[in-house]
């Protein structure tokens, strides 16, 4: 079993309902194939995309988490790029040692709980500063802000 | 902060180098640079979405390797730009 990071970006053009199905699809497909879900983190919700794909402004944003053996994303991905909805996915394997970022990015939940021991302190600095960011969900400005 | 990467100094004949520039990430003590860290790693490109080469950074290899990683992975799932025009 490998750890595994997904994202995907859903078509906003898909309803509610439509959208919450495809995600359990998805994430039904995870636990059929012998994987494991840990956390699916849909609170990045709808944002800009930096560039537009289809023709597609915005996109909504999933994020899971997942335990599963190597030949799982492989599938995943299969499905994936079938499912017209789906604009975009990328499946990233995380390693172990990994602290890292986390605690700044775009969710306070964001600890990828890599090292949950040691991350400790950092987790717990994050939610705080990273909390009333983030009480607006949807877009934070993006690719406005490039020039900083 | 990272103002002063981007700009080139004239480096004075005398010899005097310009300040030697260390590493974000080392100073920073990150392990792995996570490519969902957009805000983070918008500071490493040009106003254009290029990826700045390490002598404008000051990143080490290892982290500028990891850097340029992240970067890639953030476009691919459009959170940065490929180009900006």
């Amino acid at each position: 079993m490998n750890r595994y990071e997904m994202i995907y970006i859903i078509d906003t053009g898909l309803e509610e309902t439509a959208r919450k199905e495809l995600i359990e699809k998805v994430s039904g497909l995870i636990s059929a194939n012998g994987g494991e879900i840990e956390k699916v983190d849909e609170t990045w919700g709808k944002r800009r995309l930096a560039y537009a794909i289809d023709y597609k402004t915005e996109g909504w944003y999933v994020l899971v988490n997942f335990k599963a053996p190597a030949e799982l994303p492989r599938e995943l991905e299969r499905n994936l790029k079938i499912n017209e909805n789906v604009l975009r996915y990328l499946v990233v394997k995380l390693e172990e040692k990994r602290s890292s970022v986390k605690p700044r990015p775009v969710r306070p939940a964001a600890p990828v709980e890599a090292a949950p021991a040691e991350e400790a302190a950092p987790a717990e600095a994050a939610p705080v500063e990273a909390a009333p960011v983030e009480a607006a969900p949807a877009e934070e400005a993006d690719p406005a802000g490039d020039a900083e | 902060m990272s103002e002063d990467r981007g700009e080139r100094r004239p480096r004075p004949r005398g010899g005097r180098r310009p300040r030697r520039k260390v590493c974000a990430f080392c100073v920073d003590k990150i392990e792995y640079i996570d490519y969902k860290d957009i805000n983070r790693l918008r500071r490493f490109t040009n106003e254009r979405g290029k990826i700045l080469p390490r002598r404008m950074s000051g990143n080490c290899a290892k982290h500028q390797r990891q850097l340029s990683e992240a970067i890639k992975r953030a476009r691919a799932i459009a959170l940065m730009p490929y180009t900006v025009d």
